[in-house]
């Protein structure tokens, strides 16, 4: 098995109309062994920024605290906001700092630009290869299901609860035919001015 | 293999540890204490690769005595399971890594009782109940099963006693003895070890 | 033919007109369709000493990218208590991570008193279960009497023990009713054949008897037996990835067996969630 699977976990995020979504699924498992189902892969970073990581547990841990770290130090240093793409930037070029001895991750991030407010969304290798497409990005244990789900489901210019009901339907449809990921999920929608959070009614086995 | 076993109730947190030191295939000790009493609310549990064992708690919790000394007050357990994990897996990717399982309990007057499980790639979960070692699986049914919110000092004791006899009925390993160590909001205290002599004694549930 | 006998060669065993004779079709015929008279007859793998080699292939599957990869993952569990014997069964099947299917039936109905469990190669278990069906109604059909548990286990631990060491992969439960009451037996690929009170097989066994051996006792009743069973099956398929979907009971009882239930997860996940939450508001 490989070591990006050892956890199980998957990430998924859309573009939509003035908005994006991110989901993620909430286990925690070692190998076939679910330890626990309450671990969100997607992380808060900035007001209308989220980060998701899927890949070695420990490893997403790791990243986080680290690009938390360098994010804070970019906020007090500019005294500004760190807007996705930049933010973006600094994760691909902090993991290619690592290019020979990886973290065992892939990130996906999503958000609005603090300025134009336009939706942004990126996935990475875990050596930091960028990709910004227009329409959605994946990570985890299910990845070729997910690509499946959004490729159908997946239209231009969603409005906020069209985007909460295909990621949601890509997601769960996706890792019910994955055994590593799954026990829950939660959807974030940013939009210029809130930002909602689901839980998702899911399997649970 | 060893076992470990956790359990956090809404103002406590109880471990359980078994007692069995194994070289090889000789049992050299039947009376190792794994549960580590870290500061007055503060409990580590560990298991792994002996040696490690021994150095990576001793080094952790003598880090936890100096902050103590440094600052003039403890550690919270949040920030001590941080502590640790990050440790872990700075270790991990060295030349040296250390083989440990563990699990950080403690008690936060504020924050309440925190349990964290770590595992040898530094993998960290704050969770409610959880195991490690072979004899951690057959438990985490157990605790599925019996585990509620509302989970008093006296039934968890009961689940781990569940857990014990399970594990002695079926784990191939000899595992006789375990000691039990609660921390709650008067501190540390040592409960009566759940012992196949001990089990014997009450009469057949 | 002129050039043939100039060479001399006319009378040579290749020269020989074939002569198709009914001898010769039956011959190609039984070749073609052996298994369909004689399931014992599998096709030999194309490599000679193949309980070495078979063994090899597995062993370099990393390096050489050839593996043999079927669906796997299961938890199954069978026990006796005073009123019959208990079989429940989870329904996923996954090749590697991937769930393949979340509606397989891993239990098999050999006859009204016989029932299989599988576990491990899907493959192995369906195919070797519809043989023993098949012997058993043989054994039926020439002894006027049901086979006994103990007679089909043997059977099916026989053909375990026959290809072992070849790759098979089976760990399965036989449950049954016969003149000396109810029967359990296990049986595996390795050709261990055992009777017990109470099994547990598959990835997700240890889960199950977690739960299992915490509620069990010979005494049951009926219906706290078959949610026993069930519930064992549900945490098993919480905890490990391997196994989920349907949760089948099925009941063996002296007059034959019943089907329980078929129960999905997820509506047993949201249930027994409901129940603890019900219980702890009770308790305050």
């Amino acid at each position: 098995m490989s070591i990006l699977a050892y956890n199980g976990g998957c990430v998924v995020a859309m573009r939509g109309k003035d908005c994006v979504a991110i989901a993620t699924d909430h286990r925690f498992g070692v190998q076939a062994q679910t330890i626990s189902t309450d671990f969100k892969k997607v992380f808060h970073i900035a007001p209308r920024m989220f980060l998701g990581l899927t890949g070695l547990q420990t490893d997403i841990l790791t990243v986080r605290d680290r690009l938390m770290f360098r994010k804070n130090l970019y906020e007090t240093r500019e005294n500004r906001e760190m807007a996705p793409k930049p933010f973006s930037a600094m994760l691909s070029s902090f993991l290619y700092e690592h290019r020979f001895g990886p973290y065992f991750i892939e990130p996906v991030v999503a958000g609005l630009d603090p300025h134009t407010l336009k939706p942004f969304i990126c996935n990475m290798d875990l050596i930091g290869c960028p990709n910004e497409p227009v329409d959605f990005v994946v990570a985890g244990t299910c990845a070729e299901q997910l690509y499946g789900m959004c490729e159908t489901l997946w239209r231009p210019d969603l409005e906020p609860d069209q985007l909460f009901e295909v990621i949601a339907q890509s997601m769960m449809n996706a890792f019910d035919r994955d055994a590593m990921s799954g026990w829950g999920a939660t959807v974030y929608i940013i939009e210029k001015d809130k930002i909602t959070e689901r839980s998702l009614k899911t399997r649970m086995d | 293999m060893e076992t470990l076993l956790g359990i956090k109730g809404p103002d406590f947190v109880m471990l359980a540890a078994d007692t069995t030191h194994a070289r090889s295939i000789v049992v050299m000790k039947d009376d190792q204490n794994k549960i580590h009493k870290v500061s007055n609310n503060l409990l580590i549990s560990t298991i792994g690769e002996s040696g490690d064992t021994e150095q990576f708690t001793e080094f952790i919790s003598k880090n936890i005595a100096l902050y103590k000394m440094r600052n003039g007050y403890d550690l919270s357990p949040h920030a001590a399971a941080h502590f640790t994990r990050k440790n872990l897996a700075e270790y991990l990717r060295s030349r040296t890594p250390y083989q440990v399982f563990m699990f950080v309990a403690g008690y936060d007057p504020n924050d309440g009782p925190e349990l964290t499980f770590i595992d040898y790639l530094a993998s960290a979960k704050s969770v409610n109940y959880a195991g490690h070692g072979y004899g951690a699986i057959f438990a985490s049914s157990i605790y599925d099963r019996y585990w509620h919110p509302k989970i008093t000092q006296d039934e968890a004791y009961d689940v781990l006693k569940k857990c014990v006899v399970e594990i002695q009925k079926r784990l191939v390993i000899n595992l006789p003895n375990f000691n039990v160590s609660v921390v709650d909001k008067d501190g540390v205290k040592n409960l009566d070890p759940i012992t196949a002599k001990s089990l014997a004694a009450e009469p057949a549930a | 033919m002129a050039l043939a006998e100039i060479c001399k060669i006319s009378n040579a065993p290749y020269m020989r007109r074939t002569a198709w004779d009914l001898s010769d079709v039956e011959e190609d015929l039984k070749a073609h369709t052996s298994n369909l008279a004689n399931p014992y007859t599998l096709a030999a793998p194309p490599f000679e000493n193949p309980m070495h080699n078979l063994n090899l292939i597995q062993a370099n599957a990393d390096k050489t990218g050839i593996k043999i990869d079927f669906d796997h993952g299961t938890t199954t569990l069978g026990f006796k208590y005073k009123g019959g014997v208990i079989l429940a069964v989870d329904s996923r099947a996954t090749g590697g991570q991937y769930i393949g299917s979340q509606t397989m039936k891993k239990i098999v109905e050999i006859n009204q008193f016989l029932l299989g469990t599988l576990a491990g190669g899907a493959a192995d278990c369906v195919y070797w279960d519809r043989v023993l069906s098949k012997e058993c109604r043989l054994h039926e059909l020439r002894n006027k009497e049901r086979i006994s548990v103990a007679a089909a286990s043997k059977i099916m631990a026989n053909i375990a023990h026959e290809y072992k060491g070849m790759g098979l992969s089976m760990g399965m439960m036989l449950a049954g009713y016969d003149k000396r009451g109810p029967g359990l037996y296990y049986v595996d690929s390795e050709g261990s054949r055992t009777p017990g009170n109470l099994f547990s097989v598959g990835s997700g066994s240890l889960f199950a008897y977690g739960v299992l051996d915490s509620g069990y006792h010979w005494d049951l009743e009926d219906d706290v037996a078959q949610e026993l069973g069930r519930r064992a099956i549900y945490h098993a398929t919480f905890r490990d990835a391997y196994s989920g979907g349907i949760i089948r009971v099925y009941h063996m009882t002296p007059t034959g067996w019943i089907k329980i239930s078929e129960t999905d997860c997820m509506e047993l996940h949201y249930k027994y969630e409901e129940q603890k939450a019900q219980a702890a508001a009770a308790a305050q």
